[in-house]
């Protein structure tokens, strides 16, 4: 692999990263797999580019972007403890009405952003960052945000968020809403996706009504990968494991297309890398060892578990 | 303490399932009160301690603790005057989280969770002291997942975080019933202890007569969603298993030639 297609391919996944914390957070810590990820990612993506399109500092058109985010997960979490709609379903809805959502806030179906000022070109302007620019300011942000939400979730309502996705009624009878938590957690974690197409779209200076497809299960399989290499002992463990494995899923991808396969087969390749995970013993025991045992809770069967 | 005025529960209410589980109940808890409840299968006896809770509402009837009208409050909003210790030691603790975390989080109980570390290293050194009571060696776990606790440590982890904030009122639901009997005991005679320490209003749901009768100062019988004996005093200082049965052949109009139907 070049040094340009591995530059690269480290930037995308540093950027990348910080949708797969978001992913962590429910899927993980919420024990919720929420789908709305595909749509939100794209919103935040559409709302950064029209604003920064019709002229807006794009620093406060990525800020809009994670409110958007935000406002996609309050949205889902909404559906979901007031009208009892499921999980999934919840996500589904969401993200379908996303997708019209987006074309709206773009207004056509794609919005290019070549030539136009990003927080990218604002960092190529300092010295000695003109080539690393967009490496130097991915990388920065991941690392504050994993340190934010590594920091937050060893608060008290941290603790609280984690419990919720652990044992409802225990945390319940220690009187924690979990509505409250569940829409806390979805609105967190959806303002980091969004934020993350923000940034993207500004790398790759376009966005597209498109880009967000397939986003949750290359989040799932990112979070995966990092869980299964790094290790899940401990909290700041954990969230560096899922930045290291959105970072590694994007090397993989690379690595995949460097064998021959088209750009159009990497949704494919995502879905097997998730699938492997799933079904080998081995893996499905580190990674799942949590979930069932908080199955077991609810009394659900956990006889797949050897 | 805890009044509740003809509380009335209804499952699958207007379905061929329906089933009354509590039947205008009416009791009345003083301060300090340690009351065994015992009935046999499906007589309402965790249908009332969860109608207490909040767990749901109740379909008629009111419950206040301290005066306070809780009839309508969800489950987190009573926390702040309930604790509970569940019959699955899974129930009371979140797995994932540490021993340590777990403690935190009750020693909040109904009080706002703030943006804030939760555990500092002075927080550690209180909640070691605390473990300590247990005599079980978990002082030296703090970091230790729950998830890696035996069924009895868990109990009994849970009935010390069920104490860390003093509750008004303490809701015991068959807790030692998934343990062996030893470890049973152990967990029992920390009940009893840690209710007497604080005084604490508190609630036991046991088939075990004979703890129905040893521990606490009250025990009230349940039968078919309704209080079909309550004793304290010199009556239950006098009263033994046998007679208990014989009250409830009596009470239910059912003849019962063993402890079976309230032992199963
Ligand atoms: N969620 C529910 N939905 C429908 N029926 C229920 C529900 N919970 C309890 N019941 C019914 O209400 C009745 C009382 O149940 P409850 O669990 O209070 O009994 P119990 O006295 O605690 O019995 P056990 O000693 O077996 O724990 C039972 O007939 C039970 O089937
Ligand atoms: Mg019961």
């Amino acid at each position: 692999m070049s040094w340009q297609i591995l530059s690269g391919t480290l930037e995308q996944g540093l950027m990348y990263a910080v949708m797969v914390v978001g992913v962590y957070l429910t899927f993980r810590v919420l024990n919720y797999a929420d789908l709305s990820v595909d749509g939100s990612f794209t919103l935040g993506a559409a709302i950064a580019a029209t604003l920064i399109v019709s002229g807006y500092n794009p620093w406060l058109a990525t800020g809009a972007a994670f409110a958007g985010g935000v406002m996609a997960g309050i949205f889902t979490g909404v559906l979901h403890t007031k009208f009892k709609i499921t999980p999934l379903l919840s996500g589904i809805l969401t993200m379908t009405a996303l997708y019209s959502i987006n074309l709206r806030v773009m207004g056509k179906a794609n919005i290019s952003l070549l030539n136009t000022r990003t927080i990218f070109t604002d960092f190529t302007k300092l010295p000695f960052l003109e080539d690393y620019s967009v490496m130097v300011l991915s990388l920065v942000t991941v690392i504050i945000i994993g340190f934010f939400v590594y920091r937050f979730l060893l608060t008290e309502v941290g603790l609280a968020l984690r419990a919720t996705g652990d044992n409802e009624l225990m945390i319940q009878s220690q009187g924690v809403n979990i509505e409250i938590m569940k829409i806390m957690g979805l609105a967190i974690s959806n303002g980091l996706v969004a934020f993350a197409g923000s940034y993207v779209a500004q790398n790759q200076q376009f966005a597209d009504a498109g880009m967000g497809i397939g986003m949750i299960i290359a989040g799932l399989a990112s979070v995966i990968i990092g869980e299964v290499l790094i290790g899940t002992s401990s909290i700041g463990r954990t969230v560096a494991a899922v930045i290291f494995g959105g970072v590694m899923y994007r090397v993989i991808i690379a690595l995949v297309l460097q064998m021959g396969l088209k750009p159009t087969d990497l949704k494919m390749v995502t879905a097997f890398i998730v699938i492997i995970a799933l079904v080998s013993p081995g893996i499905k025991n580190k990674v799942f060892s949590l979930r069932d045992r908080a199955g077991a809770v609810k009394g659900e069967s956990h006889a797949d578990n050897p | 303490m805890l009044t509740i005025r003809n509380i009335t529960r209804i499952f699958n209410k207007g379905t061929i399932n329906e089933k009354i589980a509590l039947n205008g109940v009416s009791l009345e808890l003083a301060k300090g009160d340690f009351v065994t409840v015992i009935g046999s299968n499906g007589a309402g006896k965790s249908t009332l301690l969860n109608a207490v809770a909040g767990n749901f509402s109740v379909d008629a009837g009111e419950i206040f603790i301290e005066g306070t009208n809780v009839t309508k409050l969800p489950q987190h909003k009573r926390a702040e005057f309930i604790s509970r210790v569940f019959q699955d030691p899974m129930l009371g603790t979140a797995a994932s989280m540490t021993i340590e975390e777990n403690m935190v989080m009750a020693r909040r109980r109904g009080h706002h969770r703030r943006l804030r570390k939760a555990i500092t290293s002075k927080d550690r050194t209180v909640l070691m002291q605390e473990l300590k009571k247990l005599g079980l060696g978990l002082e030296a776990r703090l970091t230790n997942r729950v998830s890696l606790l035996s069924g009895g440590q868990r109990q009994a982890l849970t009935l010390l975080m069920a104490t860390l904030q003093t509750p008004k009122l303490l809701l015991l639901d068959e807790h030692t019933a998934a343990l062996d009997p030893k470890t049973a005991d152990k967990v029992l005679e920390l009940t009893r202890s840690v209710a007497e320490a604080s005084h604490l209003t508190t609630f036991m749901v046991t088939h075990n007569l004979e703890h129905a009768l040893n521990i606490g100062n009250r025990t009230i019988m349940m039968h078919e969603g309704r209080i079909i004996l309550d004793i304290s005093g010199d009556e239950r200082a006098g009263m033994t298993i046998e007679g208990l049965l014989e009250m409830f052949g009596k009470a239910s109009g059912k003849h019962l030639v063993n402890d079976k139907m309230l032992l199963a």
